[in-house]
């Protein structure tokens, strides 16, 4: 049986239903302490005094650092990879704190309990100072830049274009203007961050065991900014409660306990609180865009200029923080039509909120704007928006491109809207729309489409991408297991079976007989990303593949030569190396392996005893359009009395290639989904005018619920379904493109009110306020 | 201060301070480190375990007040190498990704089903899962987990055979 393309039940299923898996929060080491931080109550001051002597000599006590010890013990923190401007700051403040929630004091403590208590014993004085809070504020020249060593708040600029944007621009029948805005939101994983930092003194090895995404990512920051060697540096990765991007970036509370236990010489511990974790942890989406759309009246959309501005908050997110993002969003933006002139100016600012980070397709503005935009024109117009994006779609042929240059050759988007409008019954809904709205009711339909280069056109993927492809070790053990050592750190995605099932095929061996292993940096190749950007599934795949057909070789050549056929006459079935047609001359996989492994020397001449492989995957063998995408659609009712909206109804047809497990691939579908559902209608990480954060629990911040989340409907577009490496990506796509799809029904609802949604955010207030009804 | 309680079908005696949760009793006194804490403040129901045979977010009981009681966790639902039949379902469905929320989910669940008051439609089904939090699923596969563990065990009567470890 072809193991890809089926529901195999999860390797890791076993473990965490019967609650042994193994998150951070679980270890527990001997004389291990407990770290915790003593965090602002001030968007932005300057620190005039601190007195530690109480926490200092309170029970349980054995450390208390604050800035001034950090800049005596630690380098200011710097990005590994080169990104916008950053400022010169430490794992704690020296001398100005820059966000409510930033970083004060550490204690260090026998327990949680006694750390926490002594932080509350720590006095400073601040001296408060007006703080940033706005994009108008952070670009205003008059104010002074926040950091010192910085000439202004803001941090990077691009300026992206493709075609003749003023001619067509010249050509339109109308320009339709429109500034569009995402709020601040959050990942909110549903473990919180935490790390365990274990020095030994002997061996000088620094071991942490983190929640992480790339373990290779924070060790290779770990060892630059404390400046300890890269080889005595060991991260430690098993079950990880979710990250979305969050995870993968390296906290300046990681440096604080790496250091502590290296003063210390004992295991410190630091596991986040939820309120911390809300605080603090990374906030994402605060982008906004002005945008000018030249069309012509029947609807052809010539040309797009826009302006996007992010904000950072107050420190660069590492290793990849907001300045690294305008980059995708400008040139992803134009999509899957045929505009003919486009450009884009981007600006990055800083400003005294929590620091930014990626979080799920963090370049979704782009979607959300586009698809925003297509409806917007389509009401300006007096067009169906469906058939405004027919008209612009651009078809996959060989040589369509994106106006910022790249191939669309292959993209299946037409198909998915006709698709998804098909599922949906449109025209159906069109007219039990009018029906409602004939009885007071208030009923909307919205559709979006997005392409996501996952792994991307082939212009994209030279000499492997922008990471240089992805490394993976595939071995054949003495016993005749495959251990499979990967770049992934998976945290819910199921690597350990979907990578499995690639070689169990690939091999020919029972989907037992594959481990996957990761998060061991002492095995695990190099990945500066670990698992994030929809890579996994393009390029882990890819390279555990290619390189399970490499031992392969290896093996059916030493059967070959011993059974004296050719080796194109051998496949391996079951485990057992067989000459075609002729099973009953088959040889145990285990055997050859055993002897490889045991007796090298009585191999036939010529060949490899080493049964392994690890050649970087660059690529080759990629096959398909390089994008993933789709349509969603969806149908709302807005209670005109509450302002709530009730999603009635939600189609997805995704095309992420050849799917590996259905289940998993529908699994990372919905949650998506379900992120961009929250995103739009409940959460928020709200600041008040004075930058006091506001949503610091679980009931300021509201994640939806099941009774919140609708049944979603999935649909698989397969293209190119034969294809060797035909898998694509599909972790990121369903909230990237949620929140438009959403968006559009709410404003498709409220039409008759004379509504346009132009910010993201849509709590009932706003609902009733876009319905006029307050 | 001392309490003596069943976990698990196990008897435990062991001194605890009267501050201490019963969330960090089972983390780290018993080490029973399937309980997860997802918010400390009652919100996410990951930590949601049974006493006496209601289901309780023992990140807001203390351990004292679990003194003479029996407690049910994650670990306990595994008889004699089997499944429980709602752990069975949670795989079949694919009731988790990165499984943070699971072990609340289950016991959750758990009660539902030994009170003998589970929800016969989606509607309601969703209702009583909506004190747990999941941020991986999008729900729809949790609430197809739980449906289908209702069905097995409605239509086997499995629930009593797993509590002798005979399913």
């Amino acid at each position: 049986m072809r193991l890809v393309g089926a529901n195999v039940p999860r390797v890791e299923d076993r473990r965490i239903l019967t609650g042994r898996g193994h998150y951070v929060d679980d270890i527990q080491l001997p004389h291990m302490l407990h770290a915790t931080f003593l965090r602002s109550p001030l968007a932005h001051a300057r620190i005039t005094g601190l007195d530690a002597t109480g926490a200092r000599q309170a029970p349980g006590v054995i450390a208390v650092y604050t800035g001034a010890d950090m800049k005596e013990i630690s380098k200011p923190i710097r990005p590994v990879i080169e990104m916008g401007l950053t400022p010169e700051y430490y794992a704690l403040v020296t001398d100005k704190v820059f966000f409510v929630g930033d970083l004060v004091a550490m204690v260090v403590a026998e327990s949680r309990q006694q750390a926490e208590d002594a932080c509350e014993l720590i006095e400073v004085d601040y001296d408060p100072l007006p703080p940033v809070l706005t994009y108008e504020t952070a670009l205003d020249p008059a104010v002074a830049p926040l950091f010192g060593d910085l000439d202004s708040n803001i941090l990077a600029t691009s300026h992206t274009e493709g075609g003749d944007v003023e001619a067509v621009f010249a050509e339109a029948d109308r320009v339709i203007e429109v500034e569009l805005s995402q709020h601040r939101i959050a990942n909110v994983p549903m473990e919180t961050r935490g790390l365990v930092a274990d020095y030994d003194d002997g061996s000088g090895q620094l071991t942490v065991h983190a929640a992480t995404q790339s373990p290779q990512g924070l060790r290779i920051q770990l060892a630059t900014t404390l400046e300890h060697p890269l080889d005595k540096v060991l991260v430690l990765t098993q079950d990880v409660g979710g990250a979305f991007g969050l995870k993968g970036n390296i906290f300046r509370e990681d440096f604080c306990a790496c250091i502590a236990t290296k003063q210390i010489g004992r295991p410190v511990k630091w596991i986040e609180d939820r309120n911390e974790h809300l605080l603090a942890s990374g906030h994402a989406r605060e982008e906004k865009i002005s945008a000018q759309v030249a069309v012509t009246d029947a609807g052809d959309i010539l040309g797009i200029k826009a302006e996007l501005t992010m904000d950072q908050g107050a420190y660069p997110g590492l290793p990849f923080g907001a300045s690294v993002f305008p980059a995708f969003i400008t040139l992803l933006l134009p999509g899957p039509y045929k505009v003919k002139g486009y450009s884009c100016d981007a600006k990055v600012v800083t400003t005294n909120k929590c620091t930014y980070v990626a979080y799920r397709g963090p370049w979704a503005m782009e979607t959300w704007t586009r698809e925003r935009l297509i409806d917007i024109v389509a009401h300006e117009l007096g067009l169906d928006p469906a058939e405004v994006r027919r008209r612009n779609f651009q078809e996959g042929a060989e040589d369509d491109r994106l106006i910022t240059g790249l191939s669309l050759w292959g993209i299946t988007s037409r198909y998915t809207l006709d698709r998804a409008l098909e599922l949906i019954d449109y025209a159906q809904v069109r007219k039990d729309q009018q029906v409602a709205r004939d009885a007071g009711r208030c009923v909307g339909v919205g559709f979006a489409t997005f392409i996501e280069a996952a792994p991307g056109p082939p212009e994209m993927r030279i000499g492997g991408g922008m990471f240089g492809g992805e490394q993976a070790k595939v071995r054949l053990e003495a016993d005749g297991q495959v251990t499979v050592i990967t770049a992934q750190s998976p945290h819910g995605q199921g690597h350990e079976t979907t990578l499995a099932q690639v070689v169990a095929d690939e091999m020919g061996v029972a989907m037992d007989q594959v481990r996957v292993v990761h998060g061991d940096t002492r095995l695990t190749p190099f990945s500066v990303v670990g698992t994030g950007g929809s890579r996994a599934a393009t390029w882990a795949s890819g390279a555990a593949l290619m390189n399970a057909r490499k031992v392969k070789e290896k093996v059916l050549a030493i059967a070959a030569a011993q059974l004296e056929v050719a080796d194109e006459d051998l496949e391996i079935l079951d485990g057992m190396i067989t000459p075609r047609g002729v099973p009953s001359k088959a040889v145990p996989l285990a055997q050859i392996a055993l002897q490889a492994t045991l007796s090298p020397t009585s191999l036939p001449p010529g060949t490899d005893p080493n049964l392994e492989a690890n050649e970087r995957f660059l690529g080759e063998g990629i096959t398909g359009s390089g994008w993933s995408g789709g349509t969603h659609a969806c149908v709302v009712e807005v209670d005109l009395g509450t302002g709530a909206v009730k999603i009635v109804r939600y189609v997805v047809v995704e095309d992420c290639g050849r799917v590996i497990n259905p289940a998993i691939v529908e699994g990372q579908i919905r949650g998506g989904v379900a992120q961009g559902i929250g995103q739009v209608l409940y959460e928020r990480a709200a600041y008040d005018d004075e930058g006091n954060f506001l949503a610091g629990t679980f009931m300021d911040y509201l994640l939806p619920t099941a009774t919140e989340i609708p049944t979603i409907e999935i649909e698989h577009v397969e293209s190119d379904p034969d294809g060797e490496i035909g898998f694509r990506g599909v972790g990121e796509g369903g909230m990237i493109v949620a929140p438009a799809a959403l968006t559009n029904a709410v404003e498709d609802a409220l039409l008759p009110f004379g509504a346009k949604v132009t910010e993201q955010y849509l709590p009932p207030a706003k609902v009733l306020k876009l319905a006029g009804v307050i | 201060m001392q309490v003596e309680l069943i976990v698990n079908g196990s008897n435990y005696k062991a001194p605890v301070e009267p501050q201490r949760t019963l969330a960090d009793f089972l983390r780290d006194d018993l080490r029973l480190t399937g309980t997860h804490l997802g918010c400390e403040h009652g919100v996410c129901g990951a930590c949601t375990v049974i006493v006496d045979g209601q289901a309780v977010r023992s990140c807001l009981m203390f351990a004292v007040q679990a003194d003479g009681s029996e407690v049910m966790t994650i670990e306990g639902l595994e008889k004699d190498g089997r499944l429980h039949p709602l752990q069975e379902a949670f795989r079949d469905c694919h009731s988790f990704q990165c499984g943070f929320c699971t072990p609340g989910f289950v016991m959750t669940a758990l009660a539902l089903i030994e009170e003998g008051t589970a929800p016969a439609s989606e509607e309601e089904l969703r209702e009583e899962l909506s004190g747990n939090l999941c941020r991986c699923t999008g729900y729809q596969s949790i609430v197809e987990g739980v449906a289908e563990a209702i069905r097995r065990t409605t239509e086997t009567g499995a629930i009593g055979a797993v509590e002798s470890g005979a399913s």
